[in-house]
């Protein structure tokens, strides 16, 4: 088995594991008919019908579904890639929700107060979100590393904050739309404005606006980020071995400083796409749980860049299907517990995976006299003997 | 760490101390004492019984009572929770905390300590933690207790204390084994003396005729040390003497005066070191593990900070120094922990070429990786050190430890360091290895290097040092050019005894 395979396999295969548990899961309390059309309902819900519209149907009904799909999956790799990039300098983010938050919030603003042609616009909004994104994360970075406080603590409770702050006081107190002659019952900021809109790629019947394809480059830039550039190099060494990073001269707090501000711009992005793209606003509470989710997109999609944005379109398909379960009965909260399960199932195998990996090392690890003083015994082949040169 | 043909009687009510250098198996005897390591021969008698001690749970069953020198304390529980641990009194079923408090009370006003069954043991000071450990010990039934070098963590004034509090074990009829290679402190307390010198006891004196110079040459032992001392035969080329020795003239690379530094524990560690490195010598710094060494070359390379002395290390100022500053003077580095410090495993062999110097050309083309300069100069070094497999691509900690160890070895000497730092550079590895590593640090040297080899194996130290710096509790207690080095003064530096001659 290449390394590569090693890396993917498990995903791919918890994924399908989850699909079958649940399919089981639905057969066994209703028939397992229901269960098979069902997941087709979800599989036309996220791709499109493709036999209806190949046997002469109407575009939309492929259009529409991609389009919810991408949008979902642009939101989720974005997040998923927050998670990611602060996993690979040895900090877990699991505060992705609350600098979403945060960057959803700066998008609306900046979408709804300031008048700039659309060029302009929409690069603004999104640098404001991330900005504030980042700026949310650099607080759960600087109690890290000024006072070592653990970040997965702190994110948490910043996740609270910013949820206190801005669904809970701002958007429905200092910062709500103040429209003469509309419902006085709607609470969230201001529509923005038409130049702050994400352009929709497909025209009007589907949601498939610029978010995705921004989201797709996201990913790839940072994956060349992390391979192919020095910062990214000892960004990887600091997550992996921090003392060894020290050693040779790395700035270690930069490093993990930077990743975390990156993770929150990441995620702060994702708010915007959200705003800019569907919500066109920030609307009374942000509600779905995107930032939360993106810990399980970067799990599944092993915390590699790319791995998060095929993760993320696959949950993107599944979810946007899933309200489509529902013409069958079946919640359509579905897709959320096949996420789960996987979730689960790719935590096993990194269980699994790391006793494979001690077993197979052993007998490669030098075994001197000397060395090891817990006396314990080499098993297996003899380690690879080193000859001397003359 | 092994024992060969090792003896020792232990007589009820007195207290006995084991002492000898670093690995000459004082450890493993009473790991085989305490029923953790099973002996391959040889016989062990209690009231002349023959006994066999399969884990410690027997040795506890027999009264051997054992207090590490790394605590075995659950620091968040109580005092009384810790000393109860395993065999906690209960009442209905439930943990009677009140009983064990009181029993736990009880056992240590018995033997004179005070400790507040109820306070929390991270709340209490390393040597009231060890306290709580002889305790725990003692309410086990110990009649015997051993003490595995318990004055290691300790202050002066705390390890007064603790011979108070072993004296008076004694005096209660309990019999105390005391290991240590802090001569003074050992014949202070003990009544008598089992000195070990690789795996085997060469003697047995009593504390009251003995000094501390007698009985550092029994350590070291009167003979030459030669290659018996590691188990390297001489002729397998391991290990080949210098043959020259002239002192050099080069320009000096570094100058420190009074260096102070904390250790990790936050005591001090450096306590005034002063020493000077020439361009093209190897500087030996030897000494008991524990002694201030590994805390020096941490000060050289920038990782540790200093509290007060000065110095210049290659042009600049030694105060301030960081890890990014030293190797931008040139100041190459093979730290004692390869793992932790030298290498990121993970990462592939050719990544753990350029760490390091992932800044610079050839391995990095602006802000960009330079993939195939690195590609390139990974294999060249590769074939040059004789790595193996050599192949820049694979996982770093796919490779053995020795091949590991010449990656990191390599990749220093290729930067070209005018300062090399290395500590305990050939630990662990086989004997082609050794010779491999020290040749490297010999051609460092011929190119001009100043290299400051912290080492414990005193043969390593003897063969390739131009000038030896002998360190102690942080101080440097001897300094020999070569033609004068003598190994048994310098084994006696080492245990900290006086120079017998000036």
């Amino acid at each position: 088995m290449g390394e590569r395979t090693r890396q993917i396999l498990p995903s791919v295969l918890s994924v399908l594991l989850a699909l079958a548990v649940c399919w089981l899961t639905i057969a066994l309390t209703r028939d397992a008919d229901t269960a098979t059309r069902a997941y087709l309902q979800m599989l036309w819900g996220g791709v499109g019908n493709w036999p209806a519209f190949l046997d002469g149907g109407n575009a939309n009904a492929v259009l529409r579904p991609l389009g919810e799909a991408a949008m979902k999956a642009a939101i989720l790799t974005l997040t998923g890639l927050s998670v990611a990039v602060a996993f690979k300098v040895g900090l877990f983010n699991i505060g992705a929700q609350g600098q979403m938050i945060w960057g959803a919030l700066a998008a609306a603003l900046v979408g709804a107060h300031v008048s700039l042609p659309g060029v302009v616009h929409v690069p603004l909004a999104l640098l404001a979100a991330a900005l504030a994104g980042a700026t949310w994360s650099s607080i759960a970075a600087v109690l890290k590393l000024k006072r070592g406080v653990h970040e997965v603590i702190s994110t948490i409770m910043l996740n609270w904050v910013a949820v206190s702050l801005v669904d809970n006081w701002l958007v429905i107190g200092p910062l709500r739309a103040v429209a003469e002659g509309q419902q006085s019952s709607i609470t969230g900021t201001a529509e923005i404005l038409a130049t702050a809109q994400l352009p929709r790629l497909l025209g009007d019947s589907s949601r498939l606006n610029l978010g995705f394809p921004l989201a797709l480059v996201a990913a790839l830039g940072v994956w060349v980020w992390l391979t192919r550039t020095r910062a990214g190099y000892e960004t990887r060494a600091v997550g992996l071995t921090p003392e060894a990073a020290r050693a040779a001269g790395i700035p270690t707090q930069t490093r993990a400083g930077g990743a975390m501000a990156l993770a929150g711009a990441l995620a702060g992005l994702a708010g915007a796409v959200l705003v800019l793209g569907t919500e066109g606003r920030y609307p009374g509470s942000l509600g779905a749980p995107y930032g939360f989710d993106g810990i399980a997109i970067a799990l599944i999609g092993n915390n590699h860049p790319l791995g998060a944005a095929v993760s993320a379109a696959v949950f993107g398909i599944l979810r946007a299907g899933g309200t489509r379960m529902q013409l069958l009965g079946v919640h359509k909260s579905f897709p959320e517990l096949i996420q789960g399960f996987a979730l689960l199932f790719v935590a096993g195998r990194m269980v699994w995976l790391a006793v494979l990996r001690r077993r197979r090392e052993q007998p490669t690890r030098e075994q001197p006299s000397g060395e090891q003083p817990s006396g314990e015994q080499p098993s297996g082949e003899q380690p690879v003997a080193e000859v001397p040169r003359a | 760490m092994s024992l060969e043909d090792a003896s020792l009687d232990i007589v009820p009510g007195e207290l006995l101390a084991v002492v000898g250098e670093n690995g000459a198996g004082k450890s493993s005897l009473m790991n085989v004492l305490y029923g953790l390591y099973q002996p391959d021969a040889g016989t062990f008698l209690m009231d002349d019984k023959p006994v066999r001690l399969k884990s410690p749970r027997d040795a506890i069953a027999r009264g051997i009572g054992m207090v590490h020198q790394h605590f075995m304390l659950v620091p968040t529980l109580t005092v009384a929770e810790n000393v109860v641990l395993g065999r906690e009194p209960t009442r209905r079923g439930l943990l009677d905390l009140d009983r064990a408090c009181d029993e736990v009370a009880a056992t240590a006003k018995r033997f004179g300590f005070h400790l507040d069954p109820r306070a929390r043991v991270d709340t209490l000071t390393v040597g009231s933690q060890q306290k709580v450990e002889i305790v725990k010990a003692l309410h086990r039934g110990a009649q015997v207790l051993i003490l595995d070098e318990p004055t290691a963590v300790l202050t002066p004034q705390e390890s007064d204390e603790l011979a108070q509090v072993m004296r008076g074990l004694v005096a209660q009829g309990r019999t105390v084994v005391l290991i240590s290679h802090k001569l003074k402190e050992v014949l202070g307390v003990a009544d008598r003396v089992a000195v070990m010198r690789r795996g085997r006891t060469v003697a047995e004196v009593r504390a009251a005729g003995t000094t501390v110079s007698a009985l550092a040459s029994l350590m070291v032992g009167e003979g030459s040390r030669g290659a018996a001392l590691t188990g390297v035969p001489a002729a397998s080329g391991a290990v080949v003497p210098d043959a020259q020795g002239e002192a050099t003239s080069g320009p000096i690379v570094l100058d420190a005066k009074d260096l102070r530094a904390k250790g990790d524990n936050g005591r001090p560690a450096l306590q005034g070191v002063s020493l000077t490195v020439r361009a093209g010598e190897i500087v030996g710094i030897a000494g008991v593990d524990g002694n201030g060494q590994r805390e020096l070359a941490e000060v050289l390379t920038g990782l540790r900070s200093l509290d007060s002395g000065e110095g210049t290390l290659l042009g600049g100022p030694l105060k301030g120094l960081t890890p990014a500053l030293a190797k931008a003077r040139g100041v190459g580095h093979v730290p004692e922990d390869r793992l932790a410090r030298a290498v990121v495993k993970a990462m592939t062999v050719e990544e753990n070429v350029a760490l390091g110097r992932h800044r610079q050309p050839p391995f990095a083309r602006g802000p960009w990786v330079d993939f195939k300069g690195r590609r390139e100069r990974a294999t060249r070094l590769l074939s040059t050190y004789d790595v193996r497999p050599p192949d820049p691509t694979v996982a770093l900690q796919a490779l053995s430890g020795g091949n590991q160890q010449k990656v990191v070895v390599a990749r220093e000497l290729d930067a070209d360091p005018k300062l090399l730092v290395v500590v305990q550079p050939t630990r662990g590895l086989d004997i082609g290895a050794v010779a491999q590593v020290h040749a490297r640090l010999r051609e460092a040297k011929a190119r001009g290097a100043g290299v400051v080899m912290v080492s414990l194996d005193l043969e390593e130290v003897l063969a390739l040092s131009d000038r030896v710096y002998v360190l102690y509790e942080g101080r440097v207690t001897g300094h020999f050019p070569r033609k004068d080095l003598d190994e048994r003064e310098l084994g006696r530096r080492m245990l900290g005894a006086e120079s017998d001659h000036g």
